[in-house]
C-alpha cells in the first residue's frame, strides 16, 4: 500500500513522500501536529490525508446490528453453530460451536476431549440444515499418535448417533476423505514468525474451502516442554505469537478453531486470581495461564464424575461439560457419556449436579 | 479575531508570517496577495493558499474551541446526563451511570462480563428519555469477534419488555410504539477491526461518523487491549500508539458529546514475590480513562468496583448476568431466567457485608 495509490492532491504524496514515512500504514501511527512537523503541510491537508490513509484500511461501511441479526453480512456472522452431534450438548452451547473464534475444549486426561474434538470433526461435514458447515476439519495432532481406529469406529456408528439425519444422506457423506490429520510435535516451529503452517497444503485446502474446522489437540503439550518456569516472558511471547496467528486463520477464512487445553492444580492462595478462568468449585484450572485465557473466545471445561451411567446395553463413566465462559452464552452444563457411537449427553436437569 | 499563531496553517508558513510581524488573520486576509507574498516572504502560491485557507475557516478536529473561555458555571449546566446499567447498586456507584462526554475503562478477567455490560449499554442508551434514558444511538467496534447477533437480539427484546412493564403515561405510551427490538438493533452501529492498524484507521475516520450521525451517544470498543496486546519489538511504539488513541477518543468524547467506553485485559504482574493481577497496557495507559470499573470474583459472586473517578468514591458492588442482560445481583438458581450457577445461595447480610469489606484493590503501579 503505497502513498501514490492515495487519492490525493499530488503536492501532498510529494511532502509525504519527502518526508520518508515509508508505507501508507505508517502514517497512522503519527498524530496530527507530528505530520505537519515532518511533512509541513497545514493541518488541513493533514486531515486529508489521514481520513484518505485511514479509508485504505477501513473498507467496510459500518452495518447495524440489526443487519447482522438478518443475516445480511455473512462473512461477520452467519447466524449457523456447528452441531456437537448431540441435542443435549448443544442445548449447552445453544445450537453448537461458533462458526468463528477459538474456542477452548479444556480438562484432565480421560474426561473426553479428543471424543467431543473428533466427533465434531465428523459432525462439520454435515449439510448445513443439519448443523454442519458442508465442508472437512484439519485436525493437528501433538500426542503421539492420532486416534484413528476410534475415528474409523465413530464414522461406522454415525447412523445411529445421528438418528435426525436421514440414512442416505449419511451415507453420502464420505467422512474419511474429509478430515485430514497433521502431525505437529512442536506448534511454535508449525505455525512459524509469519503464522504459515509449515505445510504448503494447509492454506490450500483453507482457501478452497474444504476445510471448515481446525482442531488443535492440545495447545498445553507443546508449549509445556519447551520452556521452563523461568522463561516466562518468552513463553508468553511465543504464545500470544501462536494465537495471533490462529485469530488471523480464522478471521481470513471464517474458520472455527478448536483448541484443546489440558489442566493444571488450582494452588492455595490463588483463589482469586484465575476464579473467572474456570468453575466455582473446580479445583483445576486450563493451563497456560491469564495469556492464554485471554486470547480465548469460548471456554468449555469437561471432568470426570465418579460414578457410571448406562444407555441401554452400555455404560460409561459420568462426565460433565460446562460453559466456564463464553460472550452468548449461560454458565451452563450438562452431563454425558463416551460411548461406541460417540459422545452423548444425558438429559437429566443440570442444576441437580453440584458436587465435582 | 484569530491569532496566526492559532490558524491552520502549515508551521513554516506561520513562523514566515510571524517573522514579518503579522499578529492576525484579518490582517492577512486584508493584503492583496502579491502585497501579502512580499512582506510575509512567501511565495505567490502560498500566499494565495493562505488567504483561501483562511476565507474557508477550515473547522478542523482538535481546533473547534468549543471550550474556550466559558467559565466552571457554564460546564456544570451543560453537564449531560449518564448512560443507566440496569444494575441499580452500580448506577448509584458512578453517580447515576457511566457520564457522556467522559472516557470509561473496563477492567476484567476473561467472562466477567464486560462484554456484557457493553452491549447492555449499547441498548440502554437508546431508551427514550421520558423512561429516563437518552434516545441516542450507540457505535460499537469490536475487535475481538465476541459479538453475537443473537445475545444482542435477546438483550434488546428483554429491556423491551422491561420498559413496557413499567407503568405509563401517554408520552411513554407513545414512544413505546418506536422502542422495538427492531429499532433497538438498527440504531447499533457496527465496526469490525481484526489489527491494531485497522483499529488506529476506524478511530482516524470516527469523528466524521459521529458528525453525520449526531444522534450517537455512546461509542464502545471492545477490547482496546486485545488488537495491542501483540508482540510489539518496541514497546515505547506501542505506548505512543497507545497514547495518540487515548486523545483521539478523549476529543472525541467531549467535542461530540458522547460516551466513550472501553474493555482491557487483566495480566499477571511480579511484585514483591507474588503474582498480582493488573490492567494491561502499562502504567501510562492507567491514566487515559476518566472512570475505572473492575469486574473481578469475590466470595464466589461478581463485583464491579469503581477504583478510578473524579467524583465518586471508591466502592463495590455486587452484579450478576442474566439471559436478559447485565442486571443486579439477586437470588438465584430458582429464579427460570437466570441461568446463573457460580452465585451461592447464602443468606442476604452476608452479600451486603460482603460487598462493603475489602474489595481487591488492583495495583496500577508497576514494579520497575
Amino acid at each position: 500500500m503505497s502513498i501514490e495509490q492515495l487519492e490525493l492532491n499530488p503536492r501532498i504524496i510529494k511532502a509525504v513522500n519527502n518526508a520518508n514515512i515509508g508505507v501508507a500504514r505508517d502514517i497512522l501511527k503519527f498524530s496530527g501536529p507530528d505530520l505537519q512537523r515532518l511533512t509541513r503541510l497545514s493541518a488541513s491537508d493533514v486531515h486529508h490525508l489521514q481520513t484518505a490513509v485511514a479509508a485504505l484500511f477501513c473498507k467496510k461501511t459500518p452495518v447495524s446490528a440489526l443487519q447482522l441479526y438478518r443475516g445480511e453480512c455473512p462473512e461477520w456472522d452467519c447466524g449457523l453453530r456447528v452441531s456437537l452431534g448431540c441435542p443435549v450438548l448443544d442445548g449447552v452451547l445453544r445450537g453448537g460451536l461458533l462458526p468463528w473464534g477459538l474456542t477452548e475444549l479444556a480438562g484432565p486426561s480421560g474426561a473426553g476431549k479428543s471424543q467431543l474434538a473428533m466427533q465434531l470433526c465428523l459432525s462439520v461435514q454435515y449439510p448445513v440444515q443439519y448443523g454442519g458447515l458442508g465442508s472437512g476439519a484439519l485436525y493437528i495432532c501433538t500426542e503421539d499418535s492420532f486416534p484413528i481406529r476410534r475415528l474409523k469406529q465413530l464414522q461406522n456408528e454415525q447412523p445411529s448417533l445421528r438418528s435426525d439425519v436421514p440414512p442416505d444422506v449419511v451415507s453420502s457423506i464420505c467422512f474419511s476423505d474429509n478430515i485430514y490429520v497433521e502431525h505437529a510435535a512442536d506448534l511454535v516451529g508449525y505455525s512459524g514468525a509469519e503464522g504459515r503452517c509449515r505445510n504448503k497444503l494447509v492454506p490450500v485446502l483453507l482457501a478452497q474451502g474444504r476445510v471448515r474446522l481446525l482442531v488443535v489437540d492440545s495447545v498445553a503439550a507443546l508449549f509445556r516442554s519447551e520452556f521452563q518456569a523461568d522463561q516466562g516472558l518468552e513463553r508468553s511471547r511465543h504464545l500470544t505469537a501462536f494465537a495471533t496467528a490462529l485469530h488471523k486463520l480464522s478471521a481470513s477464512y471464517q474458520l472455527p478453531i478448536l483448541c484443546v487445553n489440558q489442566v493444571t492444580d488450582v494452588m492455595e492462595g490463588d483463589s482469586n486470581h484465575d476464579a473467572g478462568l474456570r468453575p466455582v468449585d473446580s479445583k483445576v484450572v486450563p493451563a497456560l495461564g491469564m495469556a492464554w485465557a485471554n486470547q480465548v473466545m469460548v471456554r468449555l471445561m469437561v471432568t470426570r464424575l465418579p460414578g457410571a451411567v448406562s444407555m441401554g446395553t452400555q455404560s460409561s463413566a459420568r462426565r460433565r461439560l460446562e460453559v466456564v465462559f463464553a460472550p452468548h452464552l449461560a454458565r451452563d452444563s450438562c452431563l454425558f457419556g463416551v460411548w461406541r457411537e460417540g459422545t452423548r449427553g444425558l438429559p437429566s436437569p443440570p442444576t441437580q449436579d453440584t458436587s465435582s | 479575531m484569530k491569532p496566526v499563531s492559532a490558524s491552520p496553517l502549515s508551521p513554516s508558513v506561520k513562523v514566515k508570517l510571524l517573522n514579518a510581524g503579522f499578529l492576525t488573520s484579518e490582517e492577512l486576509l486584508q493584503l492583496k496577495p502579491l502585497q501579502l507574498s512580499k512582506e510575509g516572504g512567501l511565495s505567490l502560491e502560498e500566499a494565495l493558499e493562505v488567504q483561501q485557507i483562511l476565507r474557508e475557516g477550515v473547522d478542523l478536529p482538535g481546533e473547534g474551541g468549543a471550550g474556550l473561555g466559558s467559565t466552571a458555571l457554564e460546564l456544570l449546566q451543560q453537564e449531560e446526563r449518564s448512560i443507566v446499567t440496569f444494575c441499580s447498586s452500580l448506577d448509584a456507584a458512578l453517580g447515576g451511570g457511566v457520564p457522556v462526554g467522559k472516557t470509561t475503562e473496563l477492567c476484567g478477567t476473561p467472562g466477567m462480563g464486560k462484554t456484557q455490560l457493553c452491549l447492555q449499554l449499547c441498548i440502554d442508551v437508546q431508551i427514550p428519555e421520558c423512561f429516563g434514558g437518552l434516545g441516542g444511538e450507540a457505535v460499537f467496534v469490536d475487535t475481538e469477534g465476541s459479538l453475537v447477533a443473537q445475545r444482542v437480539a435477546d438483550m434488546a427484546q428483554a429491556a423491551v419488555q422491561h420498559c413496557c412493564l413499567q407503568d405509563q403515561d401517554a408520552e411513554q405510551r407513545d414512544a413505546l410504539k418506536d422502542f422495538t427490538t427492531e429499532s433497538l438493533l438498527g440504531h447499533l452501529y457496527l465496526m469490525r477491526c481484526h489489527d491494531y492498524v485497522e483499529l488506529l484507521a476506524q478511530v482516524q475516520l470516527l469523528p466524521d461518523f459521529l458528525v453525520k450521525n449526531p444522534k450517537v451517544r455512546l461509542l464502545v470498543i471492545d477490547s482496546l487491549a486485545f488488537p495491542f496486546r501483540r508482540h510489539f519489538e518496541d514497546l515505547s511504539v506501542r505506548t505512543r500508539l497507545l497514547s495518540g488513541l487515548a486523545q483521539q477518543l478523549i476529543r472525541m468524547a467531549s467535542q461530540h458529546r458522547v460516551a466513550v467506553v472501553w474493555t482491557n485485559q487483566m495480566t499477571s504482574q511480579l511484585r514483591g514475590g507474588q503474582w498480582e493481577l493488573v490492567p494491561a497496557l502499562g502504567e501510562s495507559w492507567g491514566h487515559s480513562a476518566t472512570q475505572r470499573l473492575l469486574l473481578h470474583w469475590s466470595g464466589g459472586r461478581r463485583l464491579a468496583s469503581v477504583f478510578k473517578s473524579p467524583s465518586q468514591s471508591e466502592s463495590s458492588v455486587a452484579y450478576s448476568v442474566t439471559r436478559e442482560g447485565f442486571r443486579d445481583a439477586g437470588p438465584l438458581a430458582s429464579s427460570p431466567s437466570g441461568r446463573e450457577q457460580d452465585s451461592s445461595s447464602q443468606s442476604e447480610s452476608r452479600q451486603v457485608s460482603s460487598s462493603q469489606s475489602g474489595s481487591k484493590r488492583p495495583r496500577t503501579q508497576e514494579g520497575q
